[in-house]
């Protein structure tokens, strides 16, 4: 039996990072905004799947965060890009457009 | 009516009901359990905590002040089930942590198996039903196993105890779990992370700095300190393994020891040999409460040590690291209970040896000429000798034991129902100071006095009988129970006038002990051969061949009736002829020999 739900956990997963490094750098965000711009688009269905993914984004030097006070809740963590992080959405871009060119050619040549 | 918690997530207050509570610091620890071995997990976990701290707060407003239960499911929900995104994670990272993380959860690594008893399924003292989680077996087996060595001398019963004493009971559920070795699932792990995670923080706590130094220090790993670290793990490996080894070994001794022990004390036993040492004690020890006191002590003063080699084997075995100053406590004081019993049934049995006693009994003597004596092996019946420390036993046609080569053995016997000892006499022959024959039979005992020595002394049963010129001497004295072993013995004394010649059975060999005469020949050349007493102690009369006689004891034995060659004795002047020549003595103090040397003429002036 060919699991549809898995195949898709897995594109989503794969373009996941893509766009949390796109969600900032349309400006600094905490997990909570990424989250919520994320699941408008349906790219999250769990939550937890992000914090591993930030964590590791940040270890690599992609990102970086402050800590702002929150009137409401705890401090929030807000999450920025880095220059490296920057140059590296950049290319991401680039391929990702090459990647939906050459898929969807592929798609619409089948059929 | 709920009961709420106060807990705070992410330094805000929240009030929690109990249920919720459970679950959702079960949900954390689940978590917990994913990204602990993760880079960055502390911080993830951070990260998760803030989150859902915002969204109970969210939950949460001046009216409905309490979590419930619906709101740790709504957050569970969002954030998802911890197998669905900490697999997510450790796909992205790729790293060989990761890996490592979920094999450990696939093996159920994080509660190891160890040994316990199980106290919720327990006949006597969950011991059994223990082990048999251990070994996946079913525990009636081993009880069955048990109760079978149970009639083995007991065995059964301590070994059961010693496991009862080393293995500890499962008494929480981390143990319970450890016990069963469960194979892991989300409820198991996050119990023990929940432990690990609570071990890791206050050891953090007590040795934060030291931590953070050698966290540093492995940082930079080269291959060196890798092979180091790589031989120093197998180096442990192959010392657990040996460690084992000596567990196994130290349980098997001490069970043989502890059977051995048993057979030697309570006379129940697997090893004939051991029928002997208990017959022993009992010969030896007093009757009455100093036999029990001396078998109680000896069996403390053997079989505590013996218990202790079991219960460190078994400990080391299960790596049982769980320990009980009581049983240390308890094991030496019973061991130097003991040890003084023993020390009090010595030092009485001991007096019991203080002092001796001669008694000497004088048997007539028929004169003869020629005295020919043997020895009357006394017919003891091998269903009557329950026990011998003789190795070289012999049995003749009837199946009697006929010879014994350690004269000095002492033999425990049994007549109808009584006990008795054996014991080897011997005999002596000295030159008598009178013209008569005296035989004199000196009983040796010990006692704690005199007197009890010389009634133990009188108590010695032994025979001699005379039937003609042929004495026959028992090779074997007899002492009751009652008298017990006290260094009894039976030395015969044969006095012989001068002139008066002896012929010495072959059958002596053995029983003539340390006997002087003029060649100063050995107890073992002596036999088979007529020796006559003079001034000076016995002379052999027919020692020519002594250098060859091996020949003659075996190929040409001469019967004390029919002599090789004629021999003529003139008892009343002294004189004998034979084929060494003619001997003169006049029992005063002159001797005349003709022999092939020549002639030789003796007299106490020459000698002075």
């Amino acid at each position: 039996m060919v699991n549809s739900e898995n195949t898709k956990a897995q594109m989503r997963k794969g373009v996941l990072e893509l766009c949390i490094l796109s969600i900032l750098s349309q400006g600094d965000a905490y997990p909570t905004e990424i989250i919520e711009k994320l699941k408008e688009t349906k790219l999250v269905v769990v939550e937890g799947t992000l914090y591993p993914l930030l964590t590791r984004l940040k270890n690599t030097g992609l990102l970086t965060y402050r800590w702002e006070e929150s009137t409401s809740g705890p401090p929030r963590k807000y999450y920025m890009l880095t220059e490296i992080g920057v140059t590296y959405l950049k290319e991401l871009h680039l391929s990702w457009y090459e990647l939906v060119d050459a898929v969807n050619k592929t798609i619409n040549k089948q059929d | 009516m709920n009961k709420t918690v106060t807990i705070n997530i992410s330094g805000i207050i929240f009030h929690i009901e109990e249920d919720a509570f459970d679950k959702l610091s079960k949900y954390l620890s689940t978590i917990k359990g994913y990204f602990n071995k993760a880079d960055g997990g502390n911080e993830i976990m951070s990260d998760i905590e803030a989150r859902i701290a915002e969204m109970l707060q969210s939950k949460t407003s001046a009216v409905k002040q309490v979590v419930l239960m619906s709101d740790v499911d709504f957050v569970m929900d969002a954030m998802g089930k911890p197998e669905e995104f900490a697999g997510d994670a450790s796909d992205n990272t790729g790293s060989s942590d990761r890996a490592e993380s979920y094999d450990a959860y696939e093996n159920g690594e994080p509660i190891k198996k160890r040994l316990y008893r199980d106290g919720d399924s327990k006949v006597l003292g969950g011991v059994c039903s223990g082990i048999g989680h251990y070994f996946g077996i079913d525990p009636v087996w081993l009880r069955i196993a048990l109760l079978l060595m149970f009639f083995f001398a007991g065995t059964g019963l301590l070994l059961y105890i010693i496991l009862w004493i080393a293995i500890p009971e499962a008494k929480t559920t981390t143990e319970r779990l450890a016990m069963k070795g469960e194979k892991a699932d989300i409820n198991n792990i996050s119990k023990a992370v929940k432990e690990e995670a609570e071990q890791l923080k206050k050891r953090m706590e007590k040795y934060g700095s030291e931590f953070k130094n050698m966290a540093a220090r492995n940082a930079p790993r080269n291959s060196v300190e890798k092979i180091i670290d790589f031989v120093g793990d197998v180096l442990i490996n192959i010392g657990r393994v040996l460690l084992k080894i000596i567990g196994v070994c130290m349980v098997i001794f001490g069970v043989i020891f502890f059977l051995g022990l048993f057979g030697s004390v309570f006379g129940m036993s697997f090893m004939t040999s051991n029928v002997e040492v208990q017959e022993w004690i009992d010969m030896v020890l007093m009757d009455g409460k100093d036999f029990y006191f001396g078998l109680f002590g000896i069996s403390l003063f053997f079989g505590i040590p013996i218990m202790m080699i079991i219960y460190a084997g078994i400990k080391i075995l299960f790596k049982l690291k769980y320990s009980n100053r009581w049983v240390n406590l308890s094991a030496g004081v019973l061991w130097l209970f003991g040890f003084v019993m023993c020390l009090y049934v010595g030092i009485k049995t001991g007096a019991d040896f203080s002092k001796e006693a001669k008694v000497r009994e004088k048997i007539e003597v028929k004169p003869y000429d020629t005295l020919i004596l043997k020895l009357n092996q006394v017919p003891v019946n091998l269903s009557e000798v329950q026990a011998s420390t003789d190795d070289h036993d012999y049995y003749d046609n009837e199946g009697l034991k006929i010879n014994r080569h350690h004269q000095d053995d002492y033999m425990i016997g049994k007549h109808n129902g009584e006990k008795y000892l054996l014991g080897h006499a011997h005999l002596n022959i000295i030159k008598s100071q009178t013209d008569r024959i005296e035989m004199i039979i000196v009983k040796e005992s010990k006692g704690n006095n005199k007197n009890i020595a010389n009634e133990r002394a009188k108590n010695i049963v032994y025979l001699t009988n005379q039937t003609d010129s042929v004495i026959a001497f028992d090779n074997l004295f007899r002492v009751g129970n009652a008298d017990k072993f006290r260094a009894q013995d039976v030395t015969v004394i044969l006095k012989l006038p001068v002139n008066k010649v002896v012929y010495l059975d072959k059958s002596l060999l053995g029983f003539i002990y340390d006997v002087e005469n003029t060649t100063n020949t050995y107890d073992g050349d002596m036999i088979n051969r007529r020796w006559m007493m003079t001034e000076y102690g016995l002379k052999c009369i027919d020692c020519d061949g002594l250098n060859n006689s091996y020949e003659e004891e075996h190929e040409l034995p001469v019967p004390p009736s029919a002599p090789g060659a004629p021999t003529i004795n003139i008892n009343d002047k002294g004189v004998i002829i034979n084929e060494e020549g003619i001997h003169i003595d006049d029992k005063k103090d002159t001797k005349v020999t003709i022999d092939k040397h020549g002639v030789h003429i003796e007299t106490d002036k020459n000698k002075k």
